[in-house]
């Protein structure tokens, strides 16, 4: 049977086609995306379909039980000319960077005495994992009593026992002490974490390091900033960078303790997300609130695992 | 079925049968198994009656909650409904209602609290024949009640209570120091405050929030009204900080006094939340506080030392007239029922008289008049505390007044704006006329966005 020209040209072509893809991707390159679909499919309809979907609703109008209205960015510069959102921005971050900056210190120092010779080490060990292992709304409910400014313990303590003050003092209801209160409950829950985090790496830098620097009259200081702060370097940035991620999406903590309050004092980001679409039930502003520091979130992630993989090629 | 395949088992061992003859017997007994159970499941379903989903409200209030769960309950066996029924609380109801009406599986039948009616309204059934069947046996709906269910004539909900309440004072303490009782906030709350408490021994004169809570809402939205001033108008426009200014200033000004000026009220109050003060009450480390009934309610259920010591006086005032809000809890039926006549019938069940009075006789006053038979009932007469918790529902207003309830003014309530306003001058450090400027802007933006509709 004849076949046309044209024909076997193009067939030709495929098959060069195929010939170059085999090479490019290996033989069994069809195979390949059969075993990559599952999780391409998975990826696309859990992650992919959910969030361009929220793009979509914090561009509209949309309340409950009503179909949303497109409002393309209004919600974004509506909310960019807000006060109390724009508070929130900065509640945020102060919540974020002054909970993870007490963390990366406690947590220096945790890991440095369980790595010392004390006694009772697994012991101390396991106490100290306790606010991290302890459920968040568990601590946060025992802190709300820790905290009460009638019925609480510390006032109680500082009033009655130690006669530290005169008068107990409203830690969830005063403007210098509400946000310092929220951050030292989000600092005892989150510096196991850092501190183990910081042991195991602790572990891995050689000995043979230590002591070649004391050899050389390194004291205790010029060892810790020459020998373990290298050492720790890629630990602290992936730890630094899990718990920045995590406080500033913390919820629970600052819910419980004081629901942004007084005053928006301690209004974070997290917070004003569930306020906006459970209070005020305007889905699409709810979104926009939530999606609006994404992309200076997502740019700082980028900037952190750049530096970090730079640094693995050293 | 085990048996059976334990059988063919048997039979692949012994190499009777091959092992696709295996497998295909087996996916037989399996599936005609299944389809059979499915078969069975229906018939059972079908045999039990219709099924209905029925979310109830959980207030503080056990002994009333039990009863109302019992009453329907009784209902469902008689008249052979399945019946689900799941309890929402003042910490979860509205989450629940966005969750299940954006996701599609609302329930059959609600009991939603003021806000339902018109925040749910695209979801929710007309039952305006219904609502004035019920409230037509009943002497009709008492005005306040009125305004909540209903939209241009159109009813959203089936009213069934008002939570009552009132100040809760310590009457041992005014008699020691010879005291009134008081009438208006200023000077007599004040005065009874101060000449009463003993801040050395953690006894506060006043223990009223201003934080983000229903208790703080509710005090901040009644002082503005008690002043004359309101955050809308009579057209239902934001008058906070323009047509009632200097009256809102007075009154925010008042409220951030008992605090910072007059020292009346415990440390910490900023921070408390609904249940806190009823805490430090029962604690014994406040001479007087704002609360719905289920503060007198777990002090007489719990035979709490200062149930006798207590007096519960209709919510004092200001220059302008004593104003109170309370809320109507009421019935909200779902648009996507199947079984609306199910649902009426439910809601004409535990609303007959004789089971509403059972459920208002273990509430202990919470269950305030909706309907002008229930005012006059005599149980209102069997506690002197109930006359302040009945005479404040009765007058109780709405958010928006003097204009009218809208989904702006409910919005506001819902966002806490008011007690952010007031946190901004306590916490915050600005000046009350500041911080009603701050607050203004707000209601406005919320007043523009919800007029769109």
């Amino acid at each position: 049977m004849a076949v046309p020209a044209a024909e076997l040209g193009t067939r030709a072509g495929l098959n060069g086609r195929a010939v170059g893809l085999r090479r490019l991707l290996g033989p069994d390159y069809r195979m390949g995306y059969l075993f990559v679909a599952p999780i391409a499919f998975f990826v696309l309809s859990l992650v992919g379909y959910p969030f361009c979907y929220a793009i979509y609703l914090s561009m509209t109008h949309k309340l409950v039980g009503l179909p949303p209205v497109f409002v393309g960015f209004e919600n974004y510069i509506r909310l960019t000319g807000d006060g109390f959102f724009q508070r929130a921005v900065v509640n945020s971050f102060v919540f974020t960077f002054g909970s993870v900056g007490c963390k990366l210190v406690l947590g220096v120092v945790m890991a440095l005495v369980l790595s010392s010779h004390i006694r009772w080490r697994s012991f101390w060990t396991g106490v100290l994992l306790i606010p991290w292992v302890a459920p968040t709304v568990v601590s946060a409910l025992n802190f709300l009593w820790i905290f009460d400014g009638s019925l609480g313990v510390l006032n109680y303590l500082l009033v009655r026992v130690l006669h530290v003050l005169p008068q107990g003092v409203g830690w969830l209801s005063e403007p210098g002490t509400a946000m310092a209160s929220v951050v030292a409950v989000n600092v005892w829950r989150g510096f196991p974490f850092f501190g183990i985090s910081f042991l195991a790496g602790m572990k891995a830098i050689p000995a043979e390091l230590y002591e070649a620097a004391a050899v050389d009259g390194a004291g205790a200081l010029p060892r810790f900033r020459h020998v373990t702060v290298p050492g720790l370097k890629n630990i602290m940035i992936i730890v630094v960078l899990l718990s920045t991620i995590w406080t500033f999406n913390d919820f629970q903590i600052v819910y419980i303790l004081t629901k942004g309050g007084p005053g928006g004092t301690t209004m974070v980001m997290p917070v004003l997300t569930y306020e906006t679409a459970f209070g005020a039930q305007r889905l699409g502003e709810a979104i926009a609130v939530a999606l609006y520091l994404l992309p200076a979130l997502a740019v700082t992630i980028m900037v952190l695992a750049r530096y970090m993989r730079k640094g693995r090629k050293r | 079925m085990p048996q059976r395949l334990r059988g063919l088992a048997e039979l692949l061992d012994a190499h009777v049968i091959s092992r696709r003859e295996f497998l295909r017997r087996t996916a037989l007994i399996t599936g005609s198994t299944a389809a059979g159970l499915h078969v069975l499941g229906r018939m059972a379903q079908a045999q039990g009656g219709p099924k209905l989903r029925v979310w109830l409200f959980k207030s503080y209030v056990t002994a009333g909650n039990d009863i109302l769960a019992r009453q329907v309950e009784t209902w469902a066996r008689e008249r052979r409904v399945q019946l689900e029924v799941d309890w929402a609380t003042f910490g979860d109801r509205e989450q629940k209602f966005v969750a299940a009406i954006e996701a599609g599986n609302p329930p059959d039948l609600a009991e939603m609290n003021y806000q339902g009616p018109l925040r749910y309204r695209p979801a929710l059934r007309d039952v305006t024949t219904l609502a004035r069947e019920i409230a037509g046996a009943r002497g009709g709906l008492l005005p306040y009640a009125d305004r909540v269910m209903q939209l241009n004539g159109q009813y959203f909900g089936i009213a069934r209570q008002a939570f009552g309440g009132g100040l809760h004072i310590r009457k041992d303490l005014v008699a020691e120091k010879g005291l009134k009782m008081p009438k208006v906030y200023d000077p007599d709350v004040i005065d009874v405050a101060k000449k009463c408490q003993d801040p050395s021994k953690d006894l506060w004169g006043f223990g009223q929030t201003l934080n983000r809570c229903d208790d703080g809402n509710g005090f901040m939205q009644n002082i503005l009204w008690d002043y004359g001033g309101s955050a809308w108008d009579k057209d239902g426009k934001p008058a906070l900080a323009t047509t009632y200014l200097r009256q809102n200033t007075e009154a925010l000004q008042f409220a951030v006094d008992t605090i910072q000026k007059h020292k009346v009220q415990p440390p910490g109050v900023m921070s408390w939340t609904d249940p806190s003060n009823n805490e430090a009450y029962m604690a014994g480390k406040l001479v007087c506080t704002n609360n719905g009934a289920s503060l007198y309610y777990a002090m007489v259920a719990k035979k709490h030392a200062l149930a006798d010591k207590t007096q519960v006086l209709l919510t004092p005032g200001g220059p302008a007239g004593s104003f109170v809000f309370a809320g109507t809890y009421n019935w909200g039926i779902f648009k996507q029922t199947k079984h609306a006549d199910l649902c009426e019938d439910l809601v004409r069940w535990v609303e007959d008289e004789k089971r509403f009075e059972e459920y208002m006789k273990a509430s202990i006053g919470q269950a305030g008049a909706v309907y002008r038979s229930r005012a006059e009932h005599p149980y209102w007469k069997t506690d002197p505390n109930f006359e302040g918790m009945l005479q404040n529902v009765m007058r109780s207003v709405w958010p928006g007044y003097p204009g009218p309830i809208t989904p702006a003014a409910i919005e506001v309530q819902a966002q806490y704006v008011l007690c952010d306003m007031a946190g901004r001058v306590v916490v915050g450090g600005l000046s009350p006329e500041a911080a009603l400027k701050e607050a203004h802007k707000r209601i406005e933006d919320i007043h523009r966005i919800r007029s769109r509709g």
